[in-house]
């Protein structure tokens, strides 16, 4: 799990059919506060908003459990939103 | 994901014998600058699996790593890179900068 800022929203129409319904978000990645790598989209699992610095999770096996769907290509996805840091 | 646009096709005469009859598309990846700004990717190409009809020009989100080979389970596919959405629209709101 790493810490991660949203900074823009995606929208698909045409997906691997496990993604469907799920909130598209475009998040950065910190290490030590400052952006880090690529941008990434994760699939929100807590209802996070715009400039909210949340918990990423790297874990496919979440995922998997989290969209229902054992053959999903989900990786990323966000846990929570943080307060406090 | 990383989010791609996709500049090309691949095609195989002899692939794999696992990957007959699949499509594959290059992709390069953006940086959050090229995303703000809105300038052409800047990452380094790759090759991805498609089965949506990613076409040249268009975003798409890839998925990659153990995930990427997910969608063909129980089979095992020699697969790293997979498209798995086509985007509509992508909108970067913040800088992407640590709050003051």
């Amino acid at each position: 799990m790493q810490l991660a800022r949203v900074i823009g929203q995606a929208v698909a129409t045409v997906k691997h059919p496990s993604m469907q319904g799920w909130k598209l978000l475009v998040v950065q990645p910190l290490h030590e506060g400052q952006p880090d790598g690529e941008p990434l989209v994760a699939v929100d699992a807590a209802g996070a908003g715009d400039k909210d610095v949340v918990m990423l999770s790297s874990d496919g096996a979440f995922a998997r459990t989290l969209v229902n769907d054992r053959k999903t290509p989900v990786r990323w996805t966000i846990m929570g939103v943080v307060d406090h840091r | 994901m990383r989010i791609c646009e996709v500049i090309g096709t691949v095609t195989l005469s002899r692939p794999h014998r696992s990957l007959h009859g699949f499509r594959f598309v290059i992709g390069v990846p953006f940086s959050r600058k090229a995303l703000q700004v809105g300038s052409a990717p800047d990452g380094e190409d790759l090759v991805i699996y498609d089965d949506l009809g990613a076409g040249t020009g268009m975003r798409i989100a890839i998925s990659e790593s153990t995930e990427a080979a997910a969608p063909f389970y129980p089979e095992k596919k020699p697969i790293d890179a997979y498209c798995a959405c086509l985007l509509d629209s992508v909108t970067i709101t913040d800088a992407g900068e640590p709050r003051p």
